[in-house]
């Protein structure tokens, strides 16, 4: 039976009044949301440029030659890669993901945010933590654990924007006028809070060093990564997901009772590490968690699919719906993919090799970047009333799947041979590394295409930026 | 305020449960190992300043995104870094017992040093490597690593002659 939640996208079309904060004058709303996205293009390109040196690096080390002698360490490549990695991940999409709350929670509560005041705040403090991350990085300053580099005081910040963004939409949701709450706003909920206190708890913010002592360290390092993409980037994504595909689309979601079944978590991590010097039996739960994800999975892709009935034509005419669509769909390959490497025989086969970098594209660039990309069309059309360019929004389109799919394409193959190669027992290591040359050049050419992709991406925000200002001037 | 919705769950209930989920989640993942978590090996090492200090500069200079330290059972004494099965004997959780962070690392663009010291014991050798890698393997990828002061690399060699 479809409850009327069903359509909540649809039934959401009028703008809450701008919000009456206390004691001073009233903030126009949605700005903080705006200051948001065009922060995150910023550090979007910052940290993608960085991907494309690192790429060249692997094809070869001479890069260091053009660079000039003070900078190489700074420019190194074991210095960038934690910066490429965390500006992505807490620039790029977690200040995508901001907006997207903030943005889509009034909308779906027909309230005014909490408060924007706190909103921009939230947004002025992320972008100094990116700073901060940007300078310490390549300077040096990491605590050695992948995808929790960021020193102490960085971690702590991070962790209180995480609370005053789930402060927001925890505020908005308990001061709602619509009683019934759309999947998505759960999904926000669930996803601004869980993750403060597991990136509390991963980064051991109440120690400077923030490591734990010996193999329990690597253990709460993937219980931390893992959740890290599974109760942020998969929860708070698939917020963003069940908005977009039906409001783009046009048509009512499919049905509500099902999103709410995708609404279910995995929380060990340690099928990132299988056959590694820690318990077995945490791996064996780990491995059943990974198999039980079908479950959420399988809901989501039958409702994307059904919800998009009718509508599946629109994708060629209509940018915005043609990344959610994609998105959706690299979503749902990349947790088939997940549990084919959680299974202890093919994560022997491509763990340590680049395999593992392709699956960490497809689902950052294929899946969340995609529903970024659309977010950012979509919601700069609605804030700032922008207009894009449909050939060239196209062009960006068919530049970043193509270099994608090449990227990928290559990047497994590369990972299969190695693994195969270390597998043998009869190879060398070193001839294993020469025999990947030309791929890692393929790689850096994909690359390339992307980056030249993201440039066109970046023109178009930038022109709204602009049409924006001289509008506000004129 | 309501917090019940009609035919959905109370939220105290979604809230209570989603918390129960989440402490036990962290207890069975984090705590548990931790307890049952096996006394050190007798060849754990307890650093020496200078062996920490290199440690440190590994860590900084980013080595374990590319290098990871440990072996897999199925790999042990099979792996074929420099001759076959010089990767060396299976990674026991006991062996980690001082470190903090441990460098396992997810990546191999270069070999496991777990026991990098076993195949090259000489001190000179790690110089030279980390100052000029190409000189040293044809073919190899690493960046070279000789804009670090002197000091830097002899703390790292110390540390890399740890790995045996």
């Amino acid at each position: 039976m479809r409850s009327p939640v069903e359509g909540a996208p649809q039934a959401q079309s009028t703008t809450p009044a701008s919000a009456p904060s206390a004691g001073g004058r009233p903030l126009a709303p949605d700005q903080a949301a705006r200051w948001f996205i065009y922060s995150a293009v910023l550090w979007f390109l910052v940290a993608g440029l960085v991907g494309l040196l690192l790429a060249a690096f692997l094809y070869t080390p001479n890069v260091q030659s053009f660079i000039p002698e003070p900078w190489r360490g700074p420019l190194n490549f074991g210095r960038l890669r934690p910066m490429h990695v965390n500006v992505l991940l807490f620039g790029w999409l977690s200040m995508l993901y901001a907006a997207a709350f903030l943005y889509l929670t009034p909308r779906l509560t027909s309230t005014p945010l909490w408060s924007e005041r706190l909103a921009r705040w939230t947004c002025l403090l992320w972008n100094l933590l990116m700073l901060g991350a940007v300078v310490s990085l390549p300077l040096g300053f990491t605590q050695g654990r992948e995808y929790a580099e960021l020193v102490w005081p960085l971690d702590l910040l991070q962790t209180a924007l995480f609370l005053m963004l789930a402060l927001n939409v925890w505020g908005t949701v308990l001061r709602r006028r619509e009683p019934r709450l759309y999947v998505s706003v759960w999904n926000f909920m669930a996803a601004s809070l869980i993750i403060a206190l597991v990136y509390a708890f991963g980064n051991k913010i109440w120690d400077v060093s923030g490591a734990y002592v010996g193999m329990n360290d690597a253990i709460v390092n993937y219980f931390y990564v893992h959740n890290l993409f599974n109760v942020w980037f998969t929860t708070g994504g698939l917020g963003i997901a069940l908005y977009l595909i039906p409001r783009l689309s046009g048509n009512p979601l499919f049905s509500h009772r099902l999103a709410i079944w995708g609404f279910a978590s995995v929380w060990a991590g340690q099928h990132h590490l299988l056959y590694a010097p820690g318990p077995d039996w945490l791996e064996f739960v780990s491995i059943a968690f990974s198999i039980l994800a079908a479950i959420p999975n399988t809901a989501f892709g039958v409702n994307f699919v059904m919800t998009m009935r009718g509508a599946w034509h629109r994708v060629t005419h209509d940018v915005p719906l043609a990344w959610v669509a994609t998105g959706a769909s690299m979503y749902l390959l990349t947790c088939a993919q997940g549990v084919a490497q959680s299974f202890r025989d093919f994560s022997l086969l491509v763990h340590f090799t680049n395999w593992v970098i392709g699956h960490s594209h497809l689902v950052f660039v294929g899946a969340y970047s995609a529903y970024g990309f659309a977010l950012v069309y979509h919601l700069l059309g609605r804030i700032d009333g922008a207009r894009f360019d449909p050939r060239l929004q196209w062009w960006h389109y068919g530049l970043t799947m193509g270099g994608l799919w090449v990227f990928l394409l290559t990047l497994w193959s590369a990972g299969l041979i190695q693994g195969q190669n270390w597998a043998t027992g009869a190879i060398p290591f070193l001839a294993t590394v020469r025999s990947l040359q030309p791929y890692h050049l393929v790689r850096l050419l994909a690359g390339l295409i992307m980056a030249v992709g993201q440039l066109l991406f970046a023109y178009q925000v930038w022109r709204a930026f602009r049409g924006r200002a001289s509008a506000e001037t004129a | 305020m309501r917090t019940t919705i009609p035919g959905q769950p109370a939220l105290a209930y979604l809230l209570g449960g989603s918390l129960l989920f989440l402490v036990t989640g962290i207890i069975v993942t984090t705590g548990l190992p931790g307890w049952l978590a096996p006394p050190p090996s007798p060849g754990a090492r307890q650093y020496t300043p200078e062996e920490a200090l290199g440690r440190r500069v590994y860590i900084r200079e980013g080595c374990g995104y590319c290098h990871t330290q440990q072996v897999r059972a199925p790999e042990a004494e099979h792996g074929y870094t420099m001759r076959p099965g010089d990767i060396g004997p299976e990674s026991q959780p006991g062996d980690y017992a001082y470190q903090a962070p441990v460098l396992w690392g997810t990546e191999r663009q270069g070999p496991d040093l777990t026991f990098t010291a076993r195949r090259h014991p000489d001190r000179e050798w790690h110089l030279a490597h980390l100052r000029d890698p190409q000189a040293i393997a044809f073919g190899s990828i690493m960046p070279a690593f000789a804009h670090l002061p002197d000091a830097a690399l002899e703390a790292l060699a110390t540390y890399l002659l740890t790995l045996q």
